[in-house]
C-alpha cells in the first residue's frame, strides 16, 4: 500500500515538471529572421520564406495551426520583394485566422496603396 | 517510520528541482495580468546598452517564439518594426517611462515587451557569454508594469547546437553555412528569453489560459547558467 502512495506521488510530482509539447512548431524561424534582419538580401530573403513554407506546410505544434503572425511577416516580405496580390492575400490569411491583427493588418494595407 | 521519512525525502528532492526558491504564485507575482487579460502583444526594438552593436538584433529576432508558445498573439516583427519607423517610434527608450496608449491605437496591441540589454561580454578562452538582460512588460491600457525580471545569464558556447556525435557536428557545419557565429550568438539570445519566459502567465491560446495562476513564478532578478541544450 505504502509502495503505492509512494509510486503515484512520484508519477504526480514527475508529470509536473515535463514540458508539455509546445503550441507551434518554428524550425530555423530565429536564425533566418535575424539574417534577414541584419542583410536582407537576396539569399537571406529566399531563406526566410522557405523557413515560413516549411511552418506553414510542416506546423507541428499541438495547435496545429500557422502560429501568429508567420502569415503576416511572410506577405510583408513578399510585399517587399514587389509581389504585391501573393504579398496582400497572405495579409488577408492573417486577419482570417487572428481576428486581432485586422487593426495595424489594415494600416499596412493602406500604405501600400498609397 | 523509516519509510516515511525516504518517503518525504524524495518528495522534497523531486519538488525542488522543478520549482526556484522564491515561492510566489504567479497570480500573485504577475496579478496584473491575470486582470487584465490580455491577448496581443507588441514587441519594442530592444534598447541596447551593451557595448555589443549586435547584440540588439539577436534578441529581436527570437523574441517571439516563447511569449506566442505561452499562448499569446505577438504582432509580427517585421510589420511591427516597419509601422514603428513610419510612425517615428523606433526607439523604444523613448517610451520605457511615457504613456503607450498610442501603441493601442495604432497596434490593437495590450502590452508592450520592452527589452534592455545591459551587458553583452565574449571570453574568448572559455568561449563563454556574459549576458545581463532586463525584460518589463507593460500594459499599454495602464502603463503599469505587469511582468518583470532581470537575468544575469552565463552562456557555455562550447556545447554543440545539433544531434552530438559525427553526424551532429557535419549537421551543424552544414546549417551553419549561414553564418557560425550568428548561430551561436542568436542562440545565445534565445536561451535567455525561453529561460525568462518560462514562467509568464498563460494565454488565450494556451490550453492552461486561466488555470495556471498557482504555479509558481521564478525570482525577479535571477542568475542561470544555459547552453545551447536549453529549450
Amino acid at each position: 500500500m505504502k509502495k503505492i502512495i509512494f509510486i503515484s506521488i512520484s508519477a504526480l510530482l514527475l508529470a509536473s515538471c515535463t514540458t508539455q509539447k509546445p503550441l507551434y512548431s518554428w524550425g530555423k524561424y530565429e536564425i533566418t529572421s535575424y539574417n534577414y534582419l541584419k542583410n536582407s538580401d537576396e539569399k537571406s530573403t529566399q531563406e526566410l520564406i522557405e523557413t515560413y513554407q516549411k511552418i506553414i506546410k510542416k506546423q507541428k505544434g499541438s495547435r496545429g495551426i500557422v502560429p501568429p503572425g508567420i502569415y503576416a511577416d511572410y506577405g510583408f516580405v513578399l510585399l517587399q520583394a514587389n509581389k504585391t496580390e501573393e504579398g496582400k492575400a497572405l495579409l488577408l490569411k492573417e486577419v482570417a485566422l487572428y481576428p486581432e491583427s485586422k487593426i495595424f493588418i489594415d494600416r499596412i494595407l493602406k500604405i501600400i496603396e498609397k | 517510520m523509516k519509510n516515511k521519512l525516504i518517503l518525504t525525502v524524495i518528495a522534497v528532492a523531486f519538488l525542488s528541482s522543478c520549482t526556484t526558491t522564491a515561492p510566489i504564485a504567479k497570480s500573485i507575482a504577475y496579478k496584473g495580468m491575470y486582470y487584465e487579460k490580455p491577448l496581443t502583444v507588441l514587441l519594442m526594438p530592444p534598447i541596447n546598452r551593451s557595448t555589443n552593436v549586435e547584440a540588439k538584433e539577436y534578441f529581436h529576432s527570437t523574441l517571439n517564439i516563447p511569449i506566442a508558445n505561452a499562448g499569446f498573439y505577438v504582432i509580427p516583427t517585421f510589420l511591427s518594426m516597419e509601422i514603428l519607423k513610419k510612425e517615428s517610434a523606433y526607439d523604444a527608450e523613448l517610451f520605457l517611462n511615457s504613456p503607450l496608449n498610442k501603441f493601442g491605437e495604432v497596434f490593437g496591441a495590450d502590452l508592450a515587451v520592452f527589452t534592455i540589454i545591459h551587458k553583452w561580454d565574449k571570453s574568448g578562452l572559455a568561449a563563454k557569454v556574459y549576458v545581463e538582460v532586463e525584460y518589463i512588460i507593460k500594459s499599454i491600457k495602464t502603463n503599469e508594469i505587469l511582468y518583470t525580471r532581470k537575468g544575469d545569464v552565463t552562456y557555455n558556447t562550447s556545447v554543440s547546437t545539433g544531434a552530438g556525435g559525427i553526424a551532429g557536428l557535419v549537421a551543424d557545419i552544414a546549417l551553419s553555412a549561414i553564418n557560425t557565429a550568428a548561430t551561436k550568438y542568436v542562440d545565445v539570445a534565445r536561451a535567455c528569453n525561453a529561460y525568462t519566459f518560462k514562467d509568464l502567465p498563460a494565454g488565450k491560446y494556451s490550453p492552461i489560459y486561466g488555470t495556471d495562476g498557482a504555479q509558481l513564478a521564478g525570482k525577479k532578478e535571477f542568475k542561470a547558467r544555459l547552453n545551447s541544450k536549453y529549450r
